[in-house]
């Protein structure tokens, strides 16, 4: 019994072997091209669920606060606006300004957030936490991180991280969403404020100046703002732009088309990506698949000879064909995954995660592989069942 | 039993055109009788041979096995057909590879679809496990009992030929067909198989044996002698194989 598995592994060993290769290249491609979707459309649900604003100006927020001061009776304003239904104030800062952050998709960033208010976002009203809790309205000191800023740091619930000379306390560790709160540092407002004003000389000059009478209250680099429902959020926008003076509103629907042509780089690439392992996987697979069929040309002929039909062979071919193909499949499935987890160990360090292995990536895989391995077994069989029997053991001796 | 009219075959030339190989063969083999096929090299022997088994399909003639127009049937009747009534001894053995020996005798008995080679459509060739024991004794007849769970490539190319010979007899087949069977034997395995051969011939089988070897000619029921494609009368045979080359020269 164990001499004829070993066999049975030695004969099929290499076609699976083949196919493997061939379905890791398709899955770990294709999870490269997932793991940018997931940022993609963990984006755009994002800018979709909330109208954001921010002070009309240049270069005090980051992320999508970017612009000017958002004082407080302008909050007030954006309050009054029909349609509108609650406005939370924001402060977002790069955690450290002195980087670069060129080229980088997923900033570091301090998000902080007014707790009083409930969040207006319609697709993130709670962030989900995968360890600890969340931000409370009336917290201090305390901060709540993002899966890969967690992960760079080592930081866990109940660890110290160290924000403009000032420690927080870890309480909370967001569950992995693949896109930008993967790597922000969220706290409450009044820390937020705070860390702003020990960043930023200028501010820092203008508060000394009295130049503008300001108050904390003031010190919002944005505000997300949520629409009442049945209320059209394109529309409350515009409606916002026409009576509120001084802020950049952002038109959702507008947003959410920026993002995508800002990205359209990365969709490109992601459609590049995903037909390279569509090609290589695909090739691979069905050159090994056909050429196994044909290297056993001559055990066909055989079989016909001793009155197989076609029909007997045909199924023959598909149902082995199948098993190698799923097998080489699972093989090349858990090939990539422990691929991907070993990248993404290495580059976790830096907070960065490179794959995505989605059940619906796994699954599709898996399908492509078994129906390109039908297909082939199919090609081959109709190839083959063209020559004679004799044809066939003459070829294949 | 065995019956061929007209049988014709060419193939395509590499430099174009056709290369006859058999013209108007005609041939007839009662049950029973231990026929031989020969001839010089190149002159249709292996052709004449697979067009009488069903592995090529003439270009032109009819083949009758067991009073049945084969050459008539659809591609999937001729398949049943090769199943139900031949069996093939070839001269590489052609075993598989990754079966056993055992393994390869009842391979015979995968495509039969439950039918009796001998009985005919209807007739049931009993459970596995009677094919089974049929395979482990025919392996038994032929001394090859022990190594009925070794693979080909652990084999003698007298053992493999032993096995291929149980794997054509498996189902009992009316006509039995060895191309070269002893052409890669040394003289004692090929006088096994050749031996083998005639028994079945006495228990009623049509065989036919394709070969180069004289003494295989002798004693032997018809003698068919090729010469380029044609049947043409055949030299007298002696009990010297000498007497048979002197009349080929």
């Amino acid at each position: 019994m164990l001499a004829r598995l070993a066999r049975t592994t030695r004969a099929y060993g290499f076609t699976v072997a083949g196919i493997a290769i061939g379905v890791a290249g398709l899955v770990a491609l294709g999870a490269m091209a997932e793991r940018i979707v997931r940022f993609i459309e963990g984006g755009d649900r994002f800018v979709l669920g909330q109208i954001s604003v921010a002070g009309r100006g240049l270069g005090m927020g980051a992320g999508f606060t970017a612009g000017g001061l958002l004082p407080a009776s302008t909050l007030a304003k954006l309050a009054a606006v029909p349609g509108t239904a609650g406005v939370q104030a924001q402060v977002m800062l790069p955690l450290n300004a002195s980087t670069s952050q060129f080229m980088t998709l997923t900033q570091e960033l301090v998000l902080g957030v007014d707790l009083s208010v409930p969040m207006p976002n319609r697709h993130y009203r709670t962030l989900p936490v995968r360890a600890g809790r969340f931000l409370r309205d009336g917290d201090r000191g305390v901060a709540v991180v993002g899966a890969s800023f967690a992960t760079s740091r080592g930081l866990g619930v109940g660890s110290r991280l160290q924000l403009e000379g000032r420690t927080y306390e870890v309480v909370g560790v967001l569950d992995r969403m693949l896109t930008a709160p993967d790597r922000f540092v969220m706290v409450p407002i009044a820390d937020a404020r705070e860390q702003w004003v020990a960043k930023d000389p200028m501010l820092r000059t203008l508060l000394a100046s009295g130049a503008m009478a300001l108050t904390a209250a003031d010190l919002n680099t944005g505000a997300a703002v949520g629409w009442r429902d049945g209320e059209d959020p394109d529309r409350v926008a515009e409606r916002i732009r026409a009576e509120v003076p001084d802020v950049n509103v952002q038109i959702p629907s507008e947003l959410s088309r920026l993002l995508r042509s800002s990205t359209a780089f990365f969709s490109a690439l992601v459609v590049g990506i995903a037909a390279l392992g569509f090609v290589i996987g695909g090739l691979s697979l069905a050159n090994t698949v056909t050429a196994s069929v044909f290297e056993r040309i001559r055990d066909f002929g055989v079989k016909r000879a001793l009155g197989a039909t076609d029909v007997q062979l045909g199924c023959e071919i598909l149902a082995e064909a199948l098993s190698v193909t799923l097998a080489g499949g699972v093989a090349g499935i858990v090939l990539a995954l422990a691929l991907g987890a070993a990248v993404d160990g290495y580059v976790a360090r830096t907070g960065q995660q490179l794959f995505f292995f989605s059940t619906r990536l796994l699954s599709a895989a898996l399908a492509f592989s078994a129906l390109l391995g039908a297909v082939s077994a199919v090609y081959a069989t109709l190839q083959m069942v063209r020559l004679t029997p004799a044809e066939a053991i003459r070829r294949g001796t | 039993m065995l019956k061929a009219v007209g049988l014709t075959k060419s193939y395509e030339a590499p430099t174009g055109g056709t290369l006859p190989i058999l013209t108007g063969v005609d041939l007839s083999i009662e049950r029973g009788q231990f026929a031989v096929v020969t001839g010089p090299s190149g002159s249709g022997k292996s052709t004449l041979l697979n067009l009488l088994g069903l592995l090529e399909d003439p270009d032109a003639g009819e083949i009758w096995l067991a009073g049945e127009k084969v050459t008539a049937l659809s591609r999937t009747g001729r398949s049943r057909a090769r199943g139900r009534f031949v069996g093939f001894v070839f001269q590489s053995f052609l075993l598989l590879p990754s079966l056993t020996a055992l393994d390869n005798v009842l391979l015979a008995s995968r495509y039969m679809g439950g039918r009796n080679a001998r009985g005919g459509l209807g007739e049931t060739r009993g459970s596995s496990r009677e094919t089974r024991h049929r395979a482990m004794a025919l392996l038994e007849q032929v001394g090859m009992l022990e190594r009925a769970a070794h693979y080909p490539a652990q084999l003698s190319g007298g053992e493999q030929q032993r096995v291929a010979f149980c794997r054509a007899v498996l189902n009992d087949p009316p006509v039995l067909l060895a191309d070269e069977p002893t052409g890669n034997l040394d003289d004692a395995n090929g006088a096994v198989i050749l031996e083998a051969l005639r028994q079945r011939a006495r228990a009623g089988a049509t065989v036919v044996v394709v070969s180069h070897r004289p003494e295989i000619a002798v004693g032997a029921g018809p003698v068919f002698w090729l010469q380029a494609g044609r049947l043409v009368s055949p030299p007298r045979i002696s009990e010297d194989p000498s007497t048979l080359k002197e009349a080929r020269a």
